[in-house]
């Protein structure tokens, strides 16, 4: 081979490969679709499931495009993927599962399931779904109920089972709702309970999980228990109950989470199961041997009688206790007839019941408490009181009696022999020892408005306050009183008017007897000892400068100060020349002074 | 001759009070229908007075009587209580109200009633609120008495010491019973049970659970309302709901 020849070989081969490469490059990767049923043929009571799976050599595998399908409910139950790498060759595969639950009998083909992806349409085969009515055998239910169509144990499914299909009315159905769960789920799956329409519902209790072995496979089994009580004959219905757990997700041939130790860290899909629905025929109560007074009552019962006491006196209460206790809807149990009694009055005083729960049966006891008042003295009996109920188990009707009660009734003082008014002295008779009823009044007491309370009375609450006013105020009294005793100085000041006043009058009387000079002296010391007082000194040692420094440190009116001190001059200059001052200039004299002392109660000493 | 006098007496009575008679006269009346056993009659002339804005304990009294008679057992429980509210040291009142609550006596399973307040309760039951008020009043004056001698007087003896300590001693337990007083008597209201049938459930609505059936005549304390319904306590201490309808509030 020449060595051109040799390089033209490389650019062909060359130019083959990117053409090659371009062509493998834009030709889209074939998908393909692939549809499955669990079952061809399935009851009203069940439900399938349809399995779409999509593979090809893509990564990306778009969602299936599932047609109308009306006739059905459709659950997702989630999808799955698997990817391998095979020598370089990308090969991946998406599975999505659909729960069906048809909503009508008949043949349904599913019409093809379709994917697009690059603008191609990859279509599934067609499958039919065909559904019967309930209770009908198909081919494809098994025992498994484990399986799935293709023989795989299912990871999580729901199963509701009824312990009797043909009850009579009011006999107990214990219904019992269990999840089996093989996979591993987060958190506590939820239930939406199922529809009992037509039944009285008691729960019994939630058991598990436990383990149970099934198709070889170890399933935690959670089991919740009803007990139904059917309130009507013919058939009824019990919905399906939905449980929601969260799976955790697959994670197929991925790197592992270098953080997820325990696997913990991987992703959880919610996925819901629902169990089937069931029917409940039930029979009507055979009319063959039903007592007359039959109250409707099933189960299996004893009926007893306590009273409180055996030994009574004359119209005394006894009371008498009816329990009837047994296995049965206990809270339909009907009060037991009691005849007319001639010998008592008979009053019900109350009922009440407790519930119990023992091997998934509903019993408990009810009582009845009646109240029988004996009318007259001597052995009086309260009489066997029967019950009837329907035995289911016997299916036939019994009746179980008490035993008759035997009372020794005492006359006692004062009996006469009268239903109502058994005491000619109601006087005598004392709270509980009382026979009956006290007679009415026949005085009408005080008839007044209705009051109000004493809290809202003003006048409680005026006459509350005159003690703590009493002793506010003799607190403050006595306050001042030591004050007065123990500062000379408050003393002096807060006596001051008081003593002033005494002085006027002594100087008014000086005036009277003629005695101009002196009132002088007196009318001077009357101001210097008011000031004096009140400032707390000497009255001797105040001269006119002192008495005018003291009178603007305490803040007075100049002309207050001013008019002061001309008033002192004034005085001073009438004690020395008495005959210069009439009657008239005394009156003003008096008036001034009286008039400068008001005006001083304003300074603030 | 006698059924002749009983009935010209209600012909009487009836006519007295479509013309209108002093309250005292309209529950004489009431007596005179209760002694001629015309138990909705005496009612109903008793109802006169109350709807007249008048009360008394006696009125009260002869209301629960008529209504015992009748067969009412909860109107007349629910009487003998307004009774004993104006009068709670009345022993007839107390007496038929104890009779007419026998036949109430159910046996619910329940909760030990607390020690001290039935202590509490049983010592100020027997009197009424006002005489508890003044009683207070009173022992407010001792004490302050006390203090003014010792404060405002300046007595120190130990007379005047041991006065202030025990007025105060005696002023806070009169206190403590007035309040419980009121509290019984106003804050807390109370209700009895009026219908034949009552049934109590675990909340505001009928389709809410069956607590229990009440009977009539039974007292309860009404804790709140909702809707129709009162939650109530019973003395044995169960709640429940009870529709208003069933109840006469005390």
């Amino acid at each position: 081979m020449t060595g051109r020849s040799c390089i033209v070989r490389s650019l062909v081969l060359i130019g083959l490969f990117l053409i090659g490469t371009i062509a493998v490059a834009q030709t889209p990767p074939a998908l393909e679709v692939s549809v499955a049923l669990s079952q061809d043929t399935i009851s009203m009571d069940e439900q399938a499931v349809l399995q779409v799976m999509v593979s090809g050599s893509a990564q990306d595998i778009p969602d299936p495009r599932l047609p109308t399908l009306p006739m059905f409910e459709i659950l997702s139950q989630g999808r799955s993927t698997n990817v391998n790498y095979t020598n370089g060759k990308l090969d991946a595969s998406v599975t999505h599962r659909y729960l069906l639950i048809p909503s009508k009998t008949g043949v349904f083909p599913i019409e093809p399931i379709s994917v697009v992806m690059g603008n191609r349409r990859y279509a599934g085969n067609t499958v039919t779904l065909t559904v019967v009515g309930r209770g009908v055998q198909t081919s494809d239910q098994d025992e498994n109920k484990g399986r799935d169509s293709d023989g795989n144990s299912r990871d999580l499914f729901a199963e509701a089972v009824i312990d009797n299909n043909n009850p009579y009315v009011n006999q107990q159905v214990t219904l019992t709702l269990k999840l089996y769960v093989a996979v591993q789920t987060y958190g506590s799956p939820s239930l939406v309970e199922p529809t009992t329409t037509g039944f009285w519902t008691e729960l019994l209790g939630t058991n598990g999980p436990y383990q149970q072995r099934l198709n070889n496979r170890t399933y935690r089994v959670i089991e919740r228990k009803y007990a139904l009580f059917p309130t009507k004959t013919g058939e009824l219905s019990i919905g399906r109950a939905t449980f929601t757990a969260t799976v955790a997700t697959k994670r197929q041939n991925r790197r592992r989470d270098p953080f997820d130790i325990f696997g913990m860290l991987g992703g959880g899909q919610e996925m819901q199961v629902r169990s089937q629905p069931l029917t409940v025929n039930v029979k009507p109560l055979p009319t063959a041997g039903r007592p007359g007074d039959f109250s409707g009552t099933i189960g299996r019962f004893t009926f007893k009688a306590t009273p409180t006491k055996r030994e009574v006196e004359v119209n005394q209460p006894v009371s008498v206790n009816f329990a009837i206790t047994g296995v049965g809807n206990i809270k339909s149990v009907a009060e037991p007839a009691i005849p007319d009694l001639p010998d008592f009055r008979v009053y019900r005083a109350s009922s009440n019941e407790s519930i119990s729960k023992h091997n998934d049966r509903i019993g408990g006891t009810k009582n009845f408490e009646e109240v029988f008042i004996p009318n007259r003295p001597g052995k009086l009996t309260i009489p066997s009181l029967s019950f009837n109920f329907f035995d289911p188990q016997a299916e036939r009707y019994r009746t179980v009696h008490t035993q008759a009660i035997e009372l020794e009734v005492i006359k006692t003082e004062g009996y006469v022999a009268s239903p109502e008014m058994p005491y000619a002295a109601p006087d005598n008779v004392i709270s509980s020892d009382a026979r009956d009823i006290r007679y009415i009044k026949s005085d009408p007491g005080d008839l007044s408005r209705r009051a109000e309370i004493v809290f809202a009375s003003p006048i409680y609450w005026a006459v509350n306050g005159v003690p703590v006013l009493a002793l506010l105020a003799t607190v403050l009294v006595r306050r001042r009183r030591e004050r007065l005793q123990g500062d000379v100085g408050y003393a002096r000041a807060r006596q001051a008017s008081k003593a002033a006043r005494r002085r006027l009058a002594r100087a008014r009387k000086l005036a009277s007897e003629g005695a101009s000079s002196q009132f002088f002296v007196e009318i001077s010391q009357v101001l210097l000892s008011f000031i004096g007082d009140k400032l707390n000194l000497s009255p001797h040692g105040l001269t006119t400068d002192k008495i005018a420094q003291l009178l603007r440190e305490r803040g007075a009116e100049a002309a207050l100060v001013n008019t002061t001190l001309e008033f002192l001059k004034r005085c001073d200059f009438a004690r020395y020349a008495p005959a210069s001052v009439g009657e008239d200039d005394i009156s003003e004299t008096l008036a001034e002074a009286e008039d400068l002392m008001v005006r001083m109660e304003e300074v603030r000493f | 001759m006698r059924t002749m006098i009983i009935i010209t007496a209600m012909c009487l009575v009836t006519a007295s009070v479509a013309f209108g008679d002093t309250p005292n006269e309209t529950f004489l009346q009431g007596n005179a229908h209760f002694e001629a056993r015309h138990f909705d009659s005496a009612l109903q002339a008793y109802s006169q007075v109350l709807d007249q804005g008048m009360q008394s304990a006696p009125l009260y009294f002869n209301m629960g009587n008529a209504s015992f008679r009748s067969g009412d057992l909860g109107h007349a429980i629910l009487y003998y209580l307004k009774a004993r509210r104006l009068d709670p040291a009345d022993p007839d009142i107390i007496s038929n109200l104890d009779f007419a609550r026998r036949f109430t006596s159910v046996q619910m399973e329940g909760v030990a009633l607390n020690p001290v307040s039935s202590l509490f309760e049983s010592i100020v039951e027997p009197h009424q609120l006002t005489t508890l008020a003044w009683l207070l009043t009173a022992s407010s004056f001792l004490f302050f008495a006390c203090m003014v001698a010792r404060f405002g007087l300046g007595y120190r003896n130990s007379i005047v010491r041991t006065g202030i300590y025990n007025s105060l001693l005696l002023l806070l337990v009169v206190a403590t019973l007035t309040t419980v007083k009121f509290d019984y008597d106003y804050l807390t209201q109370r209700a009895v049970v009026i219908a034949e049938t009552a049934e109590v459930h675990t909340g505001p609505s009928e389709l809410s659970d069956k607590e229990l059936d009440a009977v009539p005549g039974l007292i309860v304390e009404i804790l709140s309302e909702s809707g129709d319904y009162y939650n109530v306590l019973f003395e044995n201490k169960r709640r429940g709901w009870i529709k208003k309808e069933l109840l006469a509030v005390v």
